[in-house]
């Protein structure tokens, strides 16, 4: 009788020990995932992800909160002359080339070529016309817009391209096409040096917008009645 | 085997509240230990369902079973031979086979 009690004294003694240790193993493995470099660094990504979901959210609200005062108390008429956005509409394609004529010895090859100046003309020409927008080669014109020569290519908006050059502008399509087809026009003069110019029109165009950015260093907004 | 099974519960909890924790490098021996008490009590519990419990030689064999399992990791290591394992398959064994034996007997009483 007294050998039990002992045995079972010894089972219950080695049962607790046995928990004892059971407990300390599990409670020590879980700490060291705890503490365990790759339980870090998730714990850092999963903060680092919060956060960038934080911010994401709070920039979607400013994007969201800008897309609905997009145009910024601009009207149609300022974006489309800024060059803020693409365009479209009915209007006239004028194509430019350089003269496929045979340079006469004696002559000047440069007159057979097209100019910087020639391309004014026409801007100037198709303006004058009543075009509302204007595009060369893909570069919008603007009113910082440059046309300049630049070596055998013709500069714009910075961006130089070579001929052919497609001139597009949109308004109204026939007046365009009659001032660029007026006696003593651009065409008249410059079909003379065999400088082919062809025109045609589109009831659609679409133009791009101004591709550059916009940045005024030195220039400052005055108030309305301010200066004067 | 209520005993136990309440016996083996309490030390967990008193375990758990103590909140002491074994570093990492010694886990594995900790481990093997536990794997070898268990075996011992395994092995005790069938001794007495077989009636020929011994109290010295349970005693004996739970302390000295845990003490050489952990020797043997250790040495293991130290020589770089994974001993870890064969003594887990070991006493992993032995308990399944103890536990048949236990459940064979529980169902046949």
């Amino acid at each position: 009788m007294l050998s039990r009690k002992y045995n079972r004294i010894s089972i219950i003694l080695a049962c607790f020990l046995l928990g004892f240790m059971l407990a300390i193993q599990f409670h020590s493995t879980q700490n060291s995932l705890k503490y365990s470099t790759q339980y870090q660094r998730t714990e850092e990504l999963s903060q680092r992800l919060l956060a960038t979901e934080k911010e994401r959210d709070s920039l979607k609200k400013q994007n969201q909160k800008y897309t609905q005062d997009k145009n910024g108390g601009l009207t149609d008429a300022q974006i489309i002359e800024a060059g803020a956005s693409e365009v479209s509409g009915p209007g006239l394609v004028v194509t430019v080339e350089d003269s496929s004529k045979k340079t006469a010895t004696d002559e000047n090859a440069n007159l057979y070529i097209i100019h910087d100046e020639d391309m004014l003309r026409i801007i100037n020409e198709l303006r004058a016309a009543g075009a509302e927008a204007i595009s060369i080669n893909g570069q919008r014109v603007v009113a910082t817009t440059e046309i300049r020569c630049a070596g055998p290519t013709v500069s714009v908006n910075n961006e130089r391209s070579a001929p052919p050059f497609v001139i597009k502008a949109i308004g109204d399509a026939d007046t365009l096409e009659n001032a660029m087809k007026m006696r003593g026009g651009v065409i008249d003069t410059l079909s003379v040096w065999g400088i082919k110019i062809d025109i045609a029109k589109k009831t659609q165009i679409l133009l791009p917008a101004y591709s550059k950015g916009v940045d005024f260093k030195y220039t400052e907004l005055v108030e309305k009645g301010g200066e004067k | 085997m209520i005993f136990a099974v309440l016996s083996l519960t309490a030390g967990a909890i008193v375990g758990y509240l103590c909140n002491v924790t074994i570093p990492g490098e010694y886990s594995k021996l900790f481990s093997v230990a536990l794997l070898a008490g268990f075996d011992a009590i395994f092995g005790g519990l069938k001794a007495v369902s077989l009636n020929n419990f011994d109290n010295i030689n349970f005693l004996l064999g739970f302390f000295l079973n845990t003490i050489l399992a952990v020797f043997m990791v250790f040495i293991g290591d130290n020589l770089s031979i994974e001993l870890y394992y064969v003594v887990l398959f070991v006493f992993a064994l032995r308990i399944f086979k103890n536990l048949s034996y236990l459940r064979h007997h529980l169902i046949r009483k």
